[in-house]
């Protein structure tokens, strides 16, 4: 058989030939001279691309990516290329995300090992890198005991503690909304520790709690749920659940008109979940834990404009800043210890403050060196049902509170970190 | 307390019509070919991504007729190329391949519209509820529970009494007679995929209007549709019916009294009809087999 282009005759050889080459011509690389050192510094990147947080996961490695290209940008770390690996954790299987964590630090040996955005996925990561001694900074899962009962020394983390989330916007719920409270609760680590941190604020202010709905991660449909908060008659209905159980719960109230007849609002709340929603569906006061519209606030307008650039338009999340913030930090305290032993970068990176194009956000923001959580600003305000002034500015800041005015102390925690000798 | 316990079964009656027309599309190509579509949910999706795209150029309407076909072009076009290949062997084979198919579709939709989940709009008027004390009774819900009634009682039409479902039927339950009889066997069993597919993307445009669309919302329905089957009655469509309203009461009644078993539930209930009635509540003994 002979394949014909054209007026010439060209023998199916040939062209399975010319494809041969053509495939060989793209991975044979350049003679580039380059005045990088021979080895590069590796970081793996060990998060969800697929399944339920592939949003907040593909946020996070647009964040890293570009730090990395800052960072290669002004002659890499300690004059080596840093060289980004990336693997698939999935959304939910903590089996796979440590088989990824072991090949990252046995086989490609990451200096820096990154991830999880599932809680329970960066715990079971956290346990690898503690047992290989590899520096881990985990950039979203937000469970308490991460950086609490279960923390180790070279483990650190970027976003908030549920606690922290819960400590921002509860006592401004109860100002706002009144006393009696019914929350809907994913039902699982996250939204447990999440649960607690509101229920121990309530208490304290004096409110009462009508009911507590648990849901299994996935829920679609959330009526039956619905009908029985509203049987309770609450004045406030907090809303604790997640990504698209988050969309598809909020959908639901305002399709059922319950955002009419009693408060709708919660405690963190996401770009990439409030994109998702029909306008109607944007409602009540809420907590960003990040957000890219901060007039006159020092690297804001750069950041924005540099991840513009590297994801097609769309405005930087706080998941974005997760990963942007990973890295940079790695890339400093390396830098400024000229070393990249583990145990000596953590010991630096523990009360390590980010410099303003870095934390692009009014306060300090730093890692505590305690239980090395990352002490950063909780931005509480209102959602917006249409963009105001630009489509993804969905969000109207009325404060931007402080990491260290909202965290537990380290005592509380119940984090005492064990160093290697 | 009555008054919550009506609410929830009338609720999980609604839930359950949308299972009934999920588990119907499925039930059809099971039936016939064999083929256990594992990327039914898939399709699904499709249908709905289809209907996000077409949205602004056809609206609501234009959109929920468009892309049920164009989902079922697609999936004719799947049929041809790829399931046609297994018929006739071992379901094992289908299985693996409409699993395998099911991660394709999801990473390519995740490809060409994005990880990030997108909002359906639905027209005004469908998305008020009937009155304050039914809050959860929407318009969008009616609408929802009347498209699957006139589906079901048009499908029931087609099989009973058109001559193309008679001879579904009659493939369902022994096709090799069907082809000896002369009837193109291997057209039938495309255009009755591309039903299947067409209920797939209906499903799809419908969840769409009542969740946010992403591209893995096809894993959480697929379950119950086929546990729908599977109580029902593998081969009986009106078994199927009533699967998909038994586990919607089933799940919705579990949600307010037993939250933490509201997943649970559903496998319990096909475990109990499977030991007491293995072949389904109305399924016909040797089905599948």
């Amino acid at each position: 058989m002979t394949i014909r282009s054209g007026s010439a005759g060209i023998g199916r050889r040939t062209v399975i030939k010319s494809a041969a080459a053509a495939g060989v011509a793209q991975f044979a690389s350049p003679f580039v001279v380059s005045a990088w050192a021979a080895d590069t510094v590796k970081i793996g990147l060990d998060n969800p691309l697929t399944g339920t947080y592939a949003a907040p996961g593909g946020n996070e490695l647009i964040g890293c990516k570009l730090a990395v290209e800052q960072i290669n940008a002004k002659g890499g770390i300690l004059g080596r290329k840093v060289e980004l690996l990336v693997e698939d954790s999935t959304s939910g299987d903590a089996g796979t995300a440590v088989q990824k964590a072991r090949k990252l630090i046995e086989r490609d040996n990451v200096d820096l090992l990154v991830g999880n955005v599932n809680s329970a996925l960066a715990q079971a990561m956290a346990g690898v890198s503690y047992e290989k001694g590899v520096l881990h900074i985990v950039p979203g899962g937000h469970t308490d005991p991460i950086t609490g009962t279960d923390c180790h020394w070279n483990v650190f983390r970027v976003c908030n503690t549920t606690r922290m989330e819960a400590n921002s916007i509860v006592p401004l719920l109860f100002k706002t909304y009144g006393k009696k409270w019914h929350f809907i609760t994913p039902d699982y680590a996250f939204g447990h520790t999440l649960y607690d941190g509101c229920e121990a604020n309530l208490k304290k202010l004096g409110g009462t709690i009508t009911g507590n709905e648990l849901t299994p991660l996935g829920t679609t449909d959330f009526s039956a749920y619905l009908i029985k908060a509203r049987a309770a008659n609450p004045d406030v209905l907090i809303v604790l659940v997640q990504g698209s159980d988050m969309v598809n719960c909020l959908k639901q109230i305002s399709q059922f008109g319950i955002d009419k007849q009693i408060h709708v609002a919660g405690t963190q709340q996401e770009l990439e979940s409030v994109e998702a929603m029909p306008p109607e569906a944007r409602v009540g006061i809420w907590m960003f834990e990040w957000y890219w519209n901060q007039p006159g606030v020092a690297g804001v307008d750069k950041f924005v404009a540099d991840i513009r650039k590297a994801s097609g338009g769309k405005v930087p999340t706080a998941r974005t800043w997760f990963g942007y913030v990973s890295i940079h930090s790695y890339g400093l305290v390396a830098n400024a210890q000229k070393s990249l032993d583990a145990k000596k970068l953590a010991k630096a990176l523990g009360d390590f403050q980010l410099p303003p194009e870095v934390k692009v956000q009014p306060n300090n923001v730093y890692f505590r060196g305690g239980d090395h959580q990352l002490m950063l600003s909780a931005f509480i305000g209102e959602l917006l049902k249409n963009g105001d002034g630009d489509p993804e500015n969905l969000f109207k800041v009325n404060s931007v509170v402080s990491g260290d005015s909202i965290a537990p102390p380290v005592s509380e925690t119940g984090c005492t970190l064990k160093w290697p000798a | 307390m009555t008054q919550l316990l009506l609410f929830d079964i009338t609720n999980g009656l609604i839930i359950g019509a949308f299972y009934v027309l999920m588990a119907l599309g499925l039930s059809l190509i099971l039936n016939l070919s064999n083929v256990i579509n594992f990327a039914h949910g898939g399709f699904l999706v499709i249908g709905g991504y289809l209907a996000y795209t077409l949205l602004p150029y056809l609206g609501f309407w234009g959109a929920l007729i468009a892309a049920p076909f164009l989902t079922a072009i697609i999936g004719l076009a799947v049929e041809r190329v790829l399931i046609s290949r297994v018929y006739g062997r071992d379901p094992l084979y289908s299985l693996l391949l409409t699993f395998g198919l099911a991660f394709i579709i999801e990473d390519g939709v995740r490809y060409i519209w994005g990880a990030q989940g997108k909002p359906v709009g639905i027209p005004e008027f469908l998305s008020r509820s009937l009155s304050g004390e039914l809050f959860f009774i929407t318009g969008y819900r009616l609408f929802m529970v009347a498209t699957a009634t006139t589906i079901v009682t048009l499908l029931f039409v087609l099989l009973r009494y058109t001559r193309i479902g008679i001879r579904i039927r009659a493939g369902t339950l022994d096709l090799e007679t069907v082809a000896g009889l002369g009837v193109n066997v291997r057209a039938l069993r495309s255009l009755n995929f591309a039903v299947g597919i067409f209920l797939a993307g209906l499903s799809g445009v419908l969840a769409g209007g009542q969740l946010g669309l992403e591209p893995t919302m096809g894993d959480g329905l697929l379950m119950p549709s086929f546990i729908a089957i599977i109580v029902g009655g593998v081969g009986s469509l009106a078994g199927t019916v009533l699967g998909g309203l038994l586990i919607g009461v089933a799940s919705g009644l579990t949600a307010v009294f037993y939250p933490s078993a509201s997943e649970a539930v559903i496998y319990v209930l096909m475990a109990v009809v499977l030991l007491i009635r293995p072949r389904g509540l109305l399924g016909e003994e040797g089905m599948l087999t």
